[in-house]
């Protein structure tokens, strides 16, 4: 069963659109599939085969039949040719996937992306209190093997039980011999023991696979020299750049940072950016239900950090909660859990594929770039009274001259909220970050400007469009170009991707 | 010693004494007798007697203080590790007040250096240098401790010595010689702060000798600098006054210097530095370093492709001509081959420059002095350049109009432009020459917030 999903995958990727040397390497990786699991063609020089390990991690990776429903597997939500996060054809276009016994249970997050995932550091909390490193979006799980571990236990996930549960399921599965190959016969007589082991094969496909860090985008080639970047996409690096401009390199690097020696567009910290409330979430309505379904859901956790008279039932806060550690190190946790200084703050993530990872922010607010950077300069203009404009008021002579900003922080019928930071209860407003640019532009003049116009919101989309890896720059034409990327660059649609993907993959 | 220091001043006491008493007999205003000179000169013998005896009773009190308290003479103390130590050192106290923003004002004990010397023998010693900067250093603190100096010096001969370790560069008026007692100004200039980055050392070998005619000469291999730590990506303006400048290590070789703590030897650089000081009262020198930058240990930030070489050069004259001092010094460098890296970080406040340099011009006047005191007003023209060349990119983006200036919300400012012609004006007032208060106005044509009044105090030891 899992040879037969190896062999679609790797069947996927289009032999044409690689190149030679990897030709070479499709041919024999195809003959090679016969004997064992190899690799796929990536832009490494030397792709060295999986460990054992690994390969067991791979075929665990997609295997649908370790879910209580028989439908979900990790890839269910981390799509490879999606960068590893969500296909937005399927969940019938919420910002969280579904899950659960009947794949009718939402979840909170809109899911991140396992691309370079590998290279996060450990969760750490520094001597000036900066937290930074851990997986999830918050950060609670200390290493991937740890957050590979939960979904399988997670009500609205794969919705094991427990983790006699999944040992059961692996019993039965097809990999039950490679995993006592791997882990030996006593792994089984523990099943906390089985289940960190499903963790620790599944953290060692995604360390070891290229797949997961082929550092193969067009800015890659840029910097090594095998690419050229068009004039607005330099401009659009410059303003990336730009101190005063967007100022973005500053939470995502352009340069590398000594977690690899690629620029991985993260610097792994975290940061309370004050985003709008996403009222297509379930769980953030007044009465969260099923979408599907309309059965109530049950697990929607509390959260003790809330203070009391907070505007609505449920906040997602990130850094201090609600959802518990798995294994992290407790003394971080209590620390985080017991004061209120890091509520909603979430981990900064890659800007890698980018262009394809749609939709946007922990809660996924947002569909495009261009929505994501209009809010980002304008976020707090005009916010004298604390709220952002109204339609009316965009386009008047301190309004927004910008396409989409009309109120972006709205309560559950679409009318402006009454607090501008939506999505955090008002006691925590004073940890979203105010200081930086471009949020707020100094206010001497009176007024405010956003630091990048709307010809520079474009330029940066086409620079953040380079990011995509999958880019071949001795076939470029090949390059699968997302809508909002042709759009920025003011390019006539050609071969048009209205399901943005990998290149080399199909949608 | 000091027993034959009492003897001496007795001697010359009863000498003196001898010379200057009155006979006891009234003067004659005709020559004296012999019988007279006979008695004068019994009179003096007897003087002498006394006085004799009074040596004697001083030396036994001596020599019985001597016995209680045994102190070293020259003759026969046990050798002591003292004999061949030295102990020097120096510091400096300065307030500096922006003038434009008092807010800033601030005081700090910048410096507080000793130094520990042992001489071997005649011809090796060795020499070292610590200075603890900003009071107090740990890891939380601002303030730093670090080894300036470390080295020995072996004189084979008269002309010719050799030293090896840690050693300060022989460039500029202030590199070798920087304590506060022997420059005007409370701060030391900027040319010789930013683009001589003082107090710059290298670790390596020299070679280095004084000729008859006055020429000073120092050769050497040495470590060079390091671009790994070069930061394309500053988020706030590195300084925002002249003092964060002369501690922001952010000039083109302070950011990229090594110190000898883990460097990189990968490359090594030579250095080559001449002074004439055969005539009075004139001191003529050049000096030029080149060496390829190294980019390790760190992963650098960027990847910088290629060889970069650095190059630095500078040449000064000083001349005192009665109660002036006049100097004046130029010096310039160069990194070469970074187009490539800069042009992979468009939009950086902060791309590696392929030229800088700087110079200025300096006159004092020593206005008044007695034995001790010594008021010395002065005058300064200085110009420094931190990027004159860029290549790979138009040059640094640095943001115009008001800006945030730290992570604290409301913190706004103005990012500095990377050069700048300043104006110093101010006197040294030596309480003694070693102890020496001063103040200055310093006047910033381009960064005119920059512009400030500051007092000091400075001693060395």
């Amino acid at each position: 069963m899992n040879l037969i999903i190896v062999l679609s995958i790797v069947e996927d990727r289009d032999p044409s659109s690689a190149r030679p040397l990897a030709r070479v390497w499709f041919a024999v990786a195809t003959m090679a599939l016969l004997i064992s699991c190899s690799g796929d063609a990536s832009s490494q020089p030397q792709p060295q085969p999986l460990s054992a390990s690994a390969t067991l991690g791979k075929a665990l990776f997609f295997d649908k039949n370790l879910s209580a429903s028989g439908k979900q597997s990790c890839a269910t939500c981390h799509v490879p040719s999606r960068a590893f996060v969500e296909d937005p054809t399927t969940d019938e276009g919420f910002p969280v996937p579904l899950g659960g016994v009947d794949m009718d249970l939402p979840g909170f997050r809109n899911t991140p992306s396992l691309m370079y995932a590998s290279f996060t550091p450990v969760f750490s909390i520094s001597a000036s209190g900066t937290p930074s490193g851990g997986f999830f979006r918050d950060g609670r799980a200390s290493s991937l093997a740890a957050q590979a571990e939960q979904p399988f236990v997670s009500f609205f996930e794969m919705a094991n039980q427990d983790a006699a549960a999944v040992l059961r399921r692996l019993q039965a599965s097809s990999e039950l011999s490679q995993f006592v190959a791997v882990f030996g016969p006593e792994a089984l007589k523990d099943p906390g023991v089985t289940l960190r082991d499903v963790g620790l094969a599944i953290a060692a496909f995604e360390t070891e696979d290229p797949s997961f860090h082929p550092f193969s985008s067009k800015y890659d080639y840029w910097l090594e020299g095998s690419a050229v970047l068009t004039t607005q996409e330099q401009r659009g690096l410059a303003l990336f750049n730009d101190p005063a401009k967007g100022n973005c390199t500053s939470c995502h690097p352009s340069q590398r940072q000594g977690y690899s020696d690629h620029a991985l567009f993260t610097d792994f910290t975290y940061d309370n950016v004050g985003i709008p409330r996403n009222w297509k979430i379930p769980a953030n309505t007044a009465v969260p239900t099923s979408p599907v379904s309309g059965v109530p859901l049950s697990y929607v956790p509390p959260d003790g950090n809330l203070p009391p008279g907070a505007e609505y039932a449920f906040y997602d806060l990130g850094l201090c909660g609600p959802f518990s550690p798995s294994d992290s190190d407790p003394q971080h946790r209590a620390l985080l859990t017991s004061t209120t200084s890091l509520c909603g703050f979430f981990k900064v993530p890659t800007l890698r594929n980018v262009a394809i990872t749609a939709p946007y922010f922990h809660n996924g607010v947002f569909d495009t770039l261009q929505q994501v950077l209009e809010w980002y300069v304008t976020r707090d203009i005009n916010n004298n009274t604390g709220n952002n404009p109204t339609p009316a008021e965009a386009g008047s002579p301190n309004g927004n001259p910008y396409a989409s900003v009309g109120t972006f922080y709205t309560t559950a019928d679409g009318t402006p909220d009454l607090y501008e930071y939506n999505d955090l209860p008002v006691e925590f407003d004073a940890n979203v970050n105010i200081g930086e640019i471009p949020y707020t532009p100094p206010t001497f003049a009176g007024g405010q400007a956003p630091t990048l116009s709307a010809a520079d919101i474009a330029d940066m989309i086409a620079f953040l469009c380079t990011l995509t890896d999958g880019y071949d720059p001795a076939n470029p034409s090949a390059y699968p170009v997302p809508v909002q990327c042709q759009l920025a660059a003011g390019t006539s649609p050609g071969r048009l991707s209205s399901a943005p993907h990998l290149a080399g993959t199909s949608p | 010693m000091q027993r034959s220091r009492w003897a001496r001043f007795l001697v010359a006491a009863a000498a003196a004494l001898a010379a200057t008493t009155p006979s006891a007999e009234e003067s004659t205003p005709s020559a004296p007798t012999s019988q007279e000179l006979e008695k004068k000169l019994q009179q003096l013998s007897q003087e002498q007697e006394e006085l004799k005896a009074r040596l004697k009773e001083l030396e036994t009190q001596q020599t019985s203080k001597d016995k209680a308290q045994p102190q070293p003479s020259e003759a026969s103390h046990p050798p002591s590790i003292f004999d061949n130590l030295s102990l020097w050192g120096y510091g400096e106290i300065y307030l500096t007040r922006p003038v434009h923003d008092p807010a800033l004002t601030q005081t700090d004990l910048y410096r507080a250096v000793f130094g520990i010397g042992y001489r071997f023998d005649e011809r090796l010693a060795f020499n070292s240098e610590y200075e603890i900067e900003h009071a107090v250093a740990s890891s939380s603190d601002l303030g730093e401790f670090e080894v300036e100096q470390f080295y020995v010096e072996y004189q084979p001969a008269e002309w010719i010595a050799v030293t090896a370790g840690l050693f300060l560069m022989p460039f500029g008026f202030l590199n070798e010689h920087h304590e506060p007692t022997v420059f005007y100004g409370v701060q030391r200039n900027f040319v010789e702060t930013v683009i001589i980055p003082s107090t710059w050392r290298e670790g390596g070998f020299n070679l280095h000798g004084n000729t008859d005619v006055g020429i000073g000469w120092n050769v050497g291999v040495t470590t060079g600098f390091n671009l790994a730590k070069w930061n394309f990506a500053q988020e706030f303006p590195p300084y925002v006054t002249a003092l964060n400048l002369e501690t922001s290590n952010v000039a083109p070789l302070q950011a990229t210097h090594q110190e000898l703590s883990l460097a990189s030897a990968e490359y090594l650089a030579e250095y080559l530095a001449l002074n004439y000081e055969g005539l009075p009262g004139l001191l003529v020198g050049a000096a030029g370093f080149t060496g390829n930058a190294v980019k390790t240990p760190a992963p650098p930030n960027a990847p910088i492709p290629g060889t970069q070489r650095v190059w630095l050069w500078e040449a000064h004259a000083r001349w005192t001509p009665g109660e002036f001092d006049l100097s004046a010094l130029y010096s310039g460098g160069s990194i070469t081959n970074v187009a490539l890296a800069n042009s992979a970080n468009p939009g950086s406040p902060n791309p590696i420059p392929s030229a800088f340099f700087g110079a200025f011009a300096q006159a004092a006047y020593t206005l008044w002095q007695n034995a001790t005191f010594r008021l010395s007003p002065f005058v300064r023209w200085e110009t420094y350049n931190m990027g004159s060349r860029y290549e790979g990119t138009q040059g640094p983006t640095i943001p115009s109009g008001l800006v945030p200036v730290s992570p604290t919300p409301g913190d706004y400012g103005y990012w500095p432009q990377n050069h700048d012609r300043v104006w110093t004006v101010g006197a040294s007032f030596f309480v003694t020459p070693h102890v020496v208060l001063k103040t200055d106005y310093q006047v910033f044509e381009v960064n005119g917030n920059f512009t400030r009044l500051d007092f000091g105090l400075g001693l060395s030891f």
